[in-house]
């Protein structure tokens, strides 16, 4: 028993030491050729020298940045998509629609058309994170402004609260919990939007290098690209839930009682 | 069908109509090719329609496949996981790691094992498919009732009587959930994956038309993409009110939101 509270304890350290072992084994087992799958020491030391000549930090800088910022955007578009719609019926009633046609379109066929008509700057990268990732935070926010409860709807009326204050200051953080979890999902769509332009249309970025050390064949490279890009993700996800604990920290003490 | 007669009224028509004149009327006024309007993108609708269906239909297959490939494999890994609770609890940071992989990430690995044929973009395909799949099922497997579970020691059910007939049907609404994004995101990975592996399939036709400098014809095949992104969600969510339907009587239709 002993054994398996300490293992549960350090789960993170011990999981990431399971991926590891195994790996090796796979890779001394030389199942595969040794030149497409690097043992952990070649992945290690590739990932050591482009993090001391810099590349790596610049490249994952660029994309984390790019990220960050879109889904900045795509949270505030959102929001405000999702308050207007629950304002304006009109607006509602035909955004819908707009939505649902616009959500299926995968990222990577957006990028070759958004090309020629904005360029191959920022401002590419800017159009396509936020037209992928606003959907998650609209749709769960349109969803949650309209299920706020009636109790606390009537409460705000019997006060004498306004249309507006009663959006503001009720509507909006009762439904803050569910934007937050459309947020965490658009997070990661947002990097994979980063990845996937950069890596059809960029020219710097982790998603450019990963192609390029690809066709240049430096496979440890590669792998080593392909753990940031996990990283990220980590650190992305870790952003977001600190955020969410900064703002709707009461309703996950409320919800987290019950594991 | 009154959901449908709902969704045409009058006042959805008012804001798409305006998009589009703005849309037109830009376009108009920016008299390139590199710049069409609507008008413009249906006619290559018109005209490049037979070759659009014919390669998103390459395209729909792939993603089927690798779906039901990613389907057999992982809903049972994550009943597995959620059932035997020390690995599954050792496992999930690596689970949560794995998520945060781009699937266009790997993309590049995939291509030294597999080559750009079928094989590998069904494996990348796959892979997008399989994170949704998993986290839904492990973490819906793990939080099952209590009771139920004393239910299958008193009916001294086997471990894997336990999972097929316990755990499987419990947590059918919440891989439900799994499916939905797992089918979404295949869609999406398929096209990727053919852009960057380039041999059949709407992502090339994109690619051909944007090398011709044919934009109305990318938007085109877009406005198929999307379309079928809209009619393919839309079945799986009737699927799922169908064969689920003692979960939304219960929960009325809160079963909707994304995945926790």
């Amino acid at each position: 028993m002993a054994l398996e509270t300490l293992l549960l304890r350090f789960r993170g350290p011990v999981s990431f030491l399971i991926i590891v072992l195994v790996w090796q084994i796979v890779a001394s087992l030389q199942l595969v050729p040794e030149k497409y799958f690097p043992g952990i020491p070649a992945i290690a030391s590739s990932f050591w020298t482009m993090l001391l000549s810099g590349e790596l930090l610049t490249g994952d800088g660029l994309t984390l940045m790019r990220a960050l910022i879109g889904l900045a955007g795509s949270v505030v578009i959102g929001v405000s998509l999702a308050i207007l719609s629950d304002v304006s019926p009109v607006f509602r009633a035909g955004f819908q629609p707009i939505a649902a046609l616009v959500q299926p379109i995968p990222p990577a066929a957006l990028v070759p058309m958004a090309v020629f008509m904005l360029g191959l700057g920022a401002k590419l990268y800017a159009f396509i994170i936020i037209l992928v990732t606003v959907w998650p935070p609209y749709l769960n926010g349109v969803a949650a402004l309209a299920a706020t409860g009636d109790v606390p709807m009537k409460t705000g009326r019997m006060l004498g609260l306004s249309d507006r204050d009663i959006l503001f200051r009720i509507k909006l953080p009762a439904a803050m919990p569910e934007i937050f979890s459309g947020i965490r999902y658009a997070a990661t769509i947002s990097l994979i939007a980063v990845v996937v332009s950069e890596m059809l249309a960029g020219h710097d970025g982790l998603g450019f290098m990963l192609i390029r050390k690809a066709f240049a064949t430096k496979i440890p490279d590669v792998y080593a690209l392909m753990f940031v890009c996990a990283l990220n993700g980590a650190l992305i996800n870790w952003l977001v839930n600190r955020a969410r604990w900064q703002m709707t920290g009461w309703h996950i003490r409320m919800t987290e009682r019950t594991p | 069908m009154k959901s449908l007669r709902s969704r045409f009224d009058v006042n959805g028509l008012v804001l798409p109509v305006i998009l589009l004149l703005i849309w037109q009327v830009l376009a108009w006024r920016a008299n390139t090719p590199l710049f069409p309007g609507p008008l413009q993108v249906a006619q290559s609708i018109a005209k490049l329609y037979p070759a659009i269906l014919g390669e998103l239909g390459h395209t729909l297959l792939r993603a089927a496949v690798s779906f039901v490939v990613a389907a057999v494999i992982f809903i049972p890994l994550g009943i597995l996981l959620g059932r035997l609770r020390l690995l599954g609890a050792l496992l999930e940071p690596a689970i949560d790691m794995l998520a945060t992989l781009p699937p266009p990430a790997v993309v590049p690995i995939v291509m030294l094992f597999a080559g750009t044929g079928d094989g590998a973009k069904i494996v990348i395909i796959a892979y997008a498919a399989a994170v949704p799949l998993l986290m839904n099922t492990y973490e819906a497997s793990r939080t099952i009732h209590p009771a139920a579970n004393q239910v299958a020691r008193v009916l001294n059910l086997t471990r894997l009587e336990a999972m097929w007939h316990i755990d499987l049907p419990a947590s059918l609404p919440m891989i439900a959930t799994g499916i939905r994004l797992a089918v979404s995101s295949a869609l999406l990975v398929s096209v990727t994956s053919e852009m960057l592996l380039a041999t059949n399939g709407i992502g090339v036709l994109i690619q051909r038309q944007q090398e011709n400098f044919q934009i109305a014809g990318g938007l085109a095949a877009i406005t198929f993409i999307s379309l079928a992104g809209l009619i393919i969600n839309s079945l799986v969510f009737e699927f799922e009110k169908r064969w689920l339907f003692w979960h939304y009587q219960g929960a009325g239709a809160s079963g909707r939101g994304q995945t926790s």
